[in-house]
């Protein structure tokens, strides 16, 4: 396998390699390149694309669980993936726990007042 | 024989019972057709017409034994003192048989006449009221007698005999007198006794148990100060024990059970009690020289005395203590950590098993033992301002064995030793740093792939989460998680490429970490130029997860992705494992034959640090040649390309995957930084449950929360109390400063 972006060897750059054991071994082998990337292991780290870090109603990272679940313990082994983040229209951020509790007082954003609306939900 | 009452002759018939009670109380032969007839006799009185005679025969009764004592008294008086207390115990054998006889011929006046005039048991234990005047049984009378008459006359001068016996048998081993009659007339006292409801001991120990250990007392004060005139402990300590074991037997041989722990209280009041220093003073040196039988001894010895092992507690303490840190003073070297466990273990297990052996195993020395641990264990260097290394050596410790390793050592052995590695563990104070650690270490051997078996890595989680709460593990099992999500993950991102036909030309795998449960903070993210090789498995890998997740970005991680490079230009092909940016640096010389570190550092917009590190180990993987000895930004590099190697297919990642001191340090910063959010988000949990609390409350809170991760110092505490009140969580209540509430 070899990557279909990757130059070919430039022969004026590295005139050895051209001249390379295997090639004159075989010529109905393409030229080989010098670096050939095979395998790639990648490590992405994921985080909720949230303007501010922290939940303003429970005060806590919107990474972590609320504060009402973090004391509850209800986290299993699958993390906090029931806490989940959700996003107004406003694009304010907030624990999909922690807001669902304040819009049954207040049915506006504790950040800016504007009417709560759910644009997205954190998945 | 008729039983129907009749008018009877008292004196004939007492004329003949009399004769009889003397055959049975004097042990003579009394032929069975007498004894029945006399039996029918005491039944005939007891039942006499037209008046019963039973008082009466009572009374005569007990004025026959009351004669017949002061006789045996004057005989026994007779023989002089030199057979005293042999007579009297022959007297009384056949006296006490006599009684139980003559109690049985007696059967129809005690069952019939005198029990049913007897008070209740019930009323005598606590009715308390007065017996003297009631009749009682005659076998009862019989000893009642002997008491009064006997032994109440003679008591004193027996006594004196019988502990001048005893004297006689501490100093020679024997006595003139016989042991049985010594003994017999000893428990004589109890005998007597024997048939009252309470205080059947009384007699015995007024009046000869008391004058016996004052007399034994005096005698074990003068032994110490005997066996003190040596002054050798060890000799002493044994020289006691003897005593102790040679009174024990001797009480056995001569007195009732129930003067056995007195009189070895007696000799530990003054043989042990008022020689406490004496024995203290070798304490130490016992101690320090492990000296098993001197220590048991002085164990055994100590026990007995209220409050007196203190001090050999205290002693060991500090012995096993200084033990513990010789075993990890000044290790130096790669396996610092391995032997820092492995000593402190045998340290551990040596005195464990010296205070089984030696200490019987007794609490007091087992939480010695835990105390020395634990202060060994979380010893802080240079006057406690450098930090324990114990939690990170522990988990480093832990690392090595839970990594992929060519040495040959078994599952079960590694198991074993993980298992063990436990117990030094519980004695980490820090265990938060602890964590910390073991999941960077974790973490890399996930994600690197050098995990050994995922069941040892489980098995080794769930040791820690019995030891700490499931709190304490929680992160580490969202790794895990995340681990079989990622398998996942990259199974359904294959089924994406195929579907639209994509193909990215490399094998792409990945691992999707979620932020906060790993180690890895967004800190360690650098700024990256990704080589054009790699861009399009991000960009595909991207569109792909923002179709499956909503609301989420990704970082990438690049300092800890790996490439499988083929290197074509040598004279025989390499498949080399290597770091990201080392491939990344290595590419670049496809269309360059030298470049300086300075044009490598701003065309991957890596900082100096980093390619220092990534660019010096290939130097030093002799990929890259260098024109100075120290890297600079003007050092110009060019690729090797006479490199040869027997092994065409390896890895080079090693040198860069090492913890650097930077990373240790960074590590224990971010500890205080994750302690301080730790207490402001219990102050916050406590707080907001509590709505107003007393500054002292709050305090003794938050610390009972900590208390399994790490043990929070005051200060700090306040200072989180006040960043929450500075931020508004919570403030000072209007009529108090010393009271918080909660800010909704
Ligand atoms: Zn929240
Ligand atoms: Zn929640
Ligand atoms: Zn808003």
């Amino acid at each position: 396998m070899r990557i279909e972006e990757g130059k070919a060897v430039s022969p004026s750059k590295s005139p050895t390699m051209a001249d390379g054991v295997e090639r004159m071994d075989n010529e109905s082998i393409k030229p080989e390149k010098m670096f050939t990337l095979k395998k790639w292991n990648a490590v992405a780290m994921w985080s909720w694309d949230v303007e501010c870090d922290t939940c303003a109603i429970c005060r806590v990272q919107v990474m972590d669980a609320c504060l009402r679940c973090q004391a509850e313990s209800k986290r299993d082994f699958y993390g906090k993936q029931d806490c989940v983040v959700v996003w107004g229209e406003c694009n304010h951020s907030f624990h999909y726990c922690c807001m669902s509790l304040w819009v049954k007082q207040n049915n506006r954003c504790p950040l800016c007042q504007q009417e709560w609306s759910i644009q997205r939900m954190g998945k | 024989m008729s039983l129907k009452p009749r008018t009877v002759d008292f004196n004939a018939t007492w004329t003949l019972l009399q004769e009889t009670i003397h055959g049975v109380i004097t042990l003579a032969h009394v032929p069975r057709p007498v004894w029945n007839d006399r039996f029918s006799d005491v039944y005939s009185l007891c039942v006499a017409h037209p008046e019963p005679m039973a008082d009466r025969l009572y009374a005569e009764t007990k004025l026959y034994l009351t004669n017949h004592v002061a006789k045996l008294l004057n005989e026994v008086l007779e023989g002089g003192d030199a057979h005293l207390v042999k007579n009297y115990f022959k007297y009384w054998t056949d006296y006490s048989i006599g009684a139980r006889y003559l109690h049985s011929l007696y059967l129809y006046l005690n069952q019939q006449h005198i029990k049913t005039q007897k008070l209740s048991d019930a009323e005598i234990i606590y009715g308390g009221s007065d017996t003297a005047g009631e009749q009682m049984e005659i076998g009862e009378l019989a000893l009642e007698i002997w008491r009064s008459g006997m032994i109440s006359p003679l008591g004193y001068k027996l006594v004196k005999l019988l502990l001048e016996a005893i004297d006689e048998d501490r100093l020679y081993h024997t006595t003139t007198l016989p042991i049985d009659a010594v003994k017999g007339t000893i428990l004589s006292f109890v005998e007597v006794q024997t048939y009252k409801k309470k205080g059947q001991l009384q007699l015995y120990q007024e009046l000869f148990e008391e004058p016996f250990l004052n007399s034994s007392g005096e005698h074990f004060k003068r032994d110490a100060a005997r066996l003190l005139e040596s002054k050798d402990v060890s000799l002493y300590m044994e020289k006691v024990i003897a005593k102790i074991d040679e009174e024990l037997f001797r009480a056995r041989k001569f007195l009732h059970p129930s003067s056995l722990p007195k009189i070895t209280q007696r000799c530990e009041t003054h043989m042990v009690a008022e020689h406490l220093l004496f024995l203290y003073s070798e304490c130490k040196n016992m101690v320090q020289g492990e000296r098993k039988q001197d220590l048991s001894n002085m164990y055994n010895l100590l026990k007995s005395v209220p409050n007196a092992m203190s001090v050999l507690v205290e002693t060991v303490l500090d012995h096993i203590k200084s033990q513990g840190l010789v075993a990890v003073n000044n290790l130096q070297g790669e396996s610092v950590h391995i032997h820092f466990v492995e000593n402190l273990l045998e340290v551990y297990k040596k005195y464990r098993q010296l205070i089984q052996e030696v200490y019987k195993g007794d609490q007091n020395f087992m939480g010695a033992l835990d105390k020395a641990c634990s202060s060994v264990i979380n010893y802080r260097p240079s006057d406690g301002r450098s930090p324990s290394r114990s939690p990170e050596l522990l988990a480093k410790y832990c690392d090595t064995l839970l990594k992929k390793s060519t040495k040959g050592i078994s599952e079960s052995e590694v198991d074993e030793k993980l298992s063990q590695s436990i117990i030094i563990f519980k004695y980490i104070d820090d265990k938060d740093i602890f964590q910390k650690f073991y999941s960077r270490m974790l973490a890399k051997r996930l994600i690197h792939q050098q995990t050994q078996s995922m069941d040892a890595e489980e098995a080794m989680i769930n040791r820690l989460k019995q030891a700490c709460g499931y709190e304490f593990t929680n992160k580490l099992h969202r790794m895990f998680t995340d681990m079989s999500l990622s398998g996942d993950l990259n199974n359904r991102f294959s089924t994406f490429l195929k579907n639209d036909s994509i193909d990215l030309g490399i094998t792409f795998n990945i691992h999707v970490l979620q932020a906060g449960a790993w180690p890895f903070g967004q800190s360690n993210v650098t700024s990256f130029a990704l080589p054009q090789q790699l861009e399009r498995s991000v960009q595909m890998f991207e569109s792909f997860y923002h179709k499956r997740f909503n609301g989420r970005k990704l970082t990438w991680l690049h300092h800890l992705c790996q490439a499988e490079l083929r290197l074509g230009y040598l004279k025989k092909p390499y498949l080399i494992t290597m770091q990201t940016f080392q491939m990344a640096i290595l590419l670049m010389f496809e269309t360059t034959n030298s470049l300086t570190c300075g044009e490598i550092r701003d065309t991957l917009q890596l900082n100096n640090e980093q390619i220092q590190r990534y660019a010096n180990s290939l130097v030093e993987c002799k990929f890259l040649l260098a024109d100075t000895e120290e890297l600079s930004s003007n050092t110009s590099l060019r690729l090797n390309t006479e490199y040869s190697n027997k092994r065409t297919r390896f890895r080079i990642t090693a040198a860069v995957q090492k913890e650097t001191p930077q990373e240790v340090e960074h590590t224990m910063n971010s500890v205080e930084e994750d302690r301080k959010l730790y207490l402001q988000a219990a102050i916050v949990r406590i707080m907001k449950s509590r709505k107003v609390l007393k500054h002292n409350a709050l305090i003794q809170e938050v610390c009972a929360q900590s208390k399994v991760s790490f043990a929070p110092s005051i200060p700090m505490i306040k200072k989180c109390i006040e960043a929450l009140i500075d931020k508004q969580y919570i403030e000072r209540t209007p009529h108090s400063s010393e009271e918080y509430s909660y800010v909704a």
